[in-house]
């Protein structure tokens, strides 16, 4: 990370996540620092930046800084953007957002716009965190595990981005005063009817229970019903791969307890089912005309086996 | 007759009703509360079956015997299908299991007519009145409202139901009379014109309220919520001769009279035992698809059904319908996003709503360039024609629109499949 060409004026900032990140970033904008002279480091690796004292300078004494001012809707589109897991060559969270704000401090409110330069690239990250939190409160499955203290809900989730807690409001609100634990791979997540306990690293008694709760789905007989459901509801007349998948990304398929459906329904639409609306084995049961006309409306009986 | 049998006869019973919505309703929570459930106003899809289609709520039917013998119908009396009916009880019992494994959002309940309109309108209620005093379950419920019921029923329905539906099924008078001679549109339309009545006060009053009460007020003194989710309805799609033109304006009188949250649209698909006259033919997907598109012009872009379509006949299947608009009006194009009328730029084809607003707010600081589009990620092959830029005029603005529609349609085949 050393570089020669920072002048002493260089300086590095951590943060781990996105309140340290404003703290620095304030510090860092009233002591007028441009974005170029900051070396950004996200998360707990080792430093050693040679040219760069570890914790920011402090505020020259006798000059108390002015106020930035960012709207709200601003504040929630930086805050979801740290949300987003960069991958590969992608540029790093923590520099952008300093070089946004930067822009903005300096009356550059274009800096946020869609069509900005480094403002595409925040609405691109915020589209997708929406969309992940979005994934999790759609694709997340609970599996009835009961345990001594009656009725519990377990379930494991993978997200491409952070958004544990932002599905966990969402399921505190849903699931009222039942139990459950959602376990992914970096934190996992508590709600004992009343709170919510987060935990990163994930304990790994809940990844080991929800991971298995997952894997043998069909231990919660209730499951079988939504299959029958998830079959029954689909028109094989209708059969659309491509919106099912641009919908629904087969990542998700792997921990829905009807992902394993899905290939056996396709081929059996291709094969010949798709002529009908109706599934094969409900053609398959007896059916049943019935009598009557108009007329039945006034009797009271017919057609009504109960 | 096991659940799960019952189950796989009346869903596949309930899956030709295209609306599967759950969104729309008011926020509700269950946190720190008993009960189950909650809605925020955003429908969520918990799966897709591989038709494409959203699974958002749990959609049967409470029986699927039937008194009627509407022609397109599986369920029609004549029919020779399987039949079977839940209990109320069954019916909530497998909406608490579902929604508790987060695989729906709520309930969609319909029903075969049975005994009498006002009885079938009963049950439905009784379910809906059970899953939110007995069980206190606040995720979404759909109703459907039976046309023929008391308005008594429609009223109590509607207190329980985030939304209700009574389908006109056949968009003219002359094809449900040839389709569905027992059901009668003047009684379908005064079903509609009572539900929005209802739906138009409880708004009202939830206005007044909200305007005199601080948010935190006794909860007693809120005005009653009637079907918050609104109305809709559902036509069938090729089951007859009917022209899309017909469709759309029929769908525009609908929204226009009863102010209906959405018009689904129904590709008529083959059914077993098909009465004679009924087509065979795999569903209209894209035509369905061509149909959605003119109502969302329709219902956000200021378009008319006239405008879509001037004569009698069907949409354009080749081009969506807004760049079949744009290429009969040349004369209105290019437009200059540095000055038109936000409503001028939203009828450029390959310019969606939100890029509308976000082009508006981007010339309040500065000009737009056609760099631009491309960050908006328009659709630049479409909307290349037909607009001016600060930095850009289009060259082919002069060419004729045959030719236009030529190069447009030609380098994008594969975007003809199936929607
Ligand atoms: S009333 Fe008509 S459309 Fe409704 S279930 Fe009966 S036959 Fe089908």
């Amino acid at each position: 990370m050393a570089n020669a060409s920072m002048g002493p004026t260089s300086s590095a900032a951590w943060a781990n996540d996105f309140d340290e990140w404003r703290t620095q970033a304030r510090r860092l904008l009233h002591l007028g620092a441009p974005p170029a002279s900051v070396t950004w480091h996200d998360g707990n690796a080792s430093h050693d930046d040679l040219f760069s004292s570890r914790e920011p300078p402090s505020m020259p004494p006798g000059s108390p800084p002015a106020p930035i001012r960012i709207g709200r809707d601003q504040l929630t589109l930086l805050r979801n953007v740290a949300r987003y897991r960069v991958e590969g060559h992608d540029p790093p969270r923590w520099p952008l957002l300093y070089r946004v704000l930067w822009r903005w401090a300096q009356g550059d409110a274009a800096a946020m716009h869609p069509a900005d330069v480094d403002g595409r690239v925040l609405h691109q990250r915020w589209h997708a965190v929406k969309r992940e939190a979005h994934h999790m409160h759609a694709f997340l499955r609970f599996h009835r595990r009961d345990d001594g203290r009656g009725e519990r809900y377990l379930a494991w989730f993978e997200p491409a981005h952070d958004v544990l807690d932002l599905g966990a409001e969402h399921f505190a609100d849903r699931m009222g005063g039942s139990r459950w634990i959602i376990a992914t791979p970096r934190g996992g997540v508590r709600w004992d009817g009343s709170a919510l306990d987060y935990r990163t690293p994930c304990p790994k008694d809940w990844t080991d229970q929800a991971r298995t709760a997952a894997e043998h789905a069909n231990a919660d007989e209730e499951h079988a019903l939504w299959r029958t459901y998830f079959v029954s509801t689909f028109n094989p007349a209708r059969l659309n791969h491509r919106v099912m998948t641009q919908h629904m990304p087969q990542r998700f398929w792997r921990h829905l307890s009807e992902g394993d459906l899905i290939p056996v329904m396709e081929a059996k639409a291709r094969h010949g089912g798709q002529r009908l609306a109706q599934e094969s084995s409900v053609g398959q049961r007896k059916g049943k005309a019935l009598p009557g006309g108009r007329s039945a409306l006034s009797r009271s009986s017919s057609g009504d086996d109960g | 007759m096991e659940l799960i049998d019952k189950l796989s006869i009346l869903a596949d019973a309930a899956k030709y009703d295209a609306s599967c919505a759950s969104s729309g309703a008011p926020k509700r929570s269950s946190r720190g509360k008993a009960g189950l459930g909650s809605s925020n106003g955003m429908g969520i899809c918990h799966s897709f079956t591989p038709d494409g289609r959203c699974v958002s709520l749990l959609k049967v039917l409470l029986t699927n015997f039937c008194l009627f013998d509407c022609q397109y119908c599986v369920n029609r009396r004549s029919s020779n299908v399987p039949r079977a009916r839940f209990t109320p009880e069954e019916v909530v019992r497998l909406t608490l299991s579902f929604y508790r494994r987060n695989t729906i959002s709520g309930l969609f309940l319909s029903s075969g007519i049975i005994r009498s309109s006002d009885y079938t309108m009963e049950q439905l209620i009784q379910v809906a009145k059970l899953l939110r005093e007995t069980y206190q379950f606040r995720g979404y419920i759909h109703l459907k409202a039976i046309p023929e019921a008391d308005p008594r029923l429609l009223e109590e329905a509607g207190r329980y139901a985030d939304r209700l539906s009574a389908n006109i099924e056949l968009p003219t008078l002359t094809s449900l009379k040839t389709l569905a001679p027992e059901k009668e549109l003047g009684t379908i339309h005064s079903a509609m014109g009572y539900m929005r009545q209802r739906i138009d006060a409880a708004n009202d009053n939830a206005e007044r309220d909200a305007k005199r009460l601080p948010r935190s007020a006794n909860p007693k003194r809120m005005a009653p919520t009637y079907a918050p989710g609104g109305q809709s309805t559902q036509m069938i799609v090729g089951a007859d001769a009917t022209d899309d033109r017909t469709i759309l304006q029929s769908a525009q009188h609908l929204y226009r009279d009863f102010r209906l949250k959405r018009v689904y649209y129904s590709a008529f698909s083959p059914i077993p035992e098909r009465p004679a006259g009924l087509p065979q033919a795999a569903p209209p997907l894209l035509r369905e698809h061509r149909l959605y598109q003119a109502d969302f012009l329709i219902r956000g872009y200021g378009f008319q059904a006239e405008e879509l379509l001037n004569a009698p006949g069907n949409l354009d299947l080749e081009i969506d319908p807004k760049l079949s608009w744009a290429l009969a009006h040349r004369d209105d194009f290019p437009v200059d996003l540095n000055r038109a009328e936000p409503a001028m730029i939203a009828r450029i084809p390959g310019i969606g709503l939100r890029s509308v607003q976000r082009l508006v707010d981007l010339r309040r600081l500065r000009r737009i360039r056609y760099q631009d589009l491309v960050a908006l990620r328009c659709r630049l092959e479409t909307l290349r024609p037909f607009v001016v830029t600060q930095d850009y005029r289009p060259a082919d603005a002069q060419r004729d629109s045959t030719r236009l529609r030529q190069s447009l349609t030609q380098p994008q085949p594969a975007q003809m499949a199936l929607w």
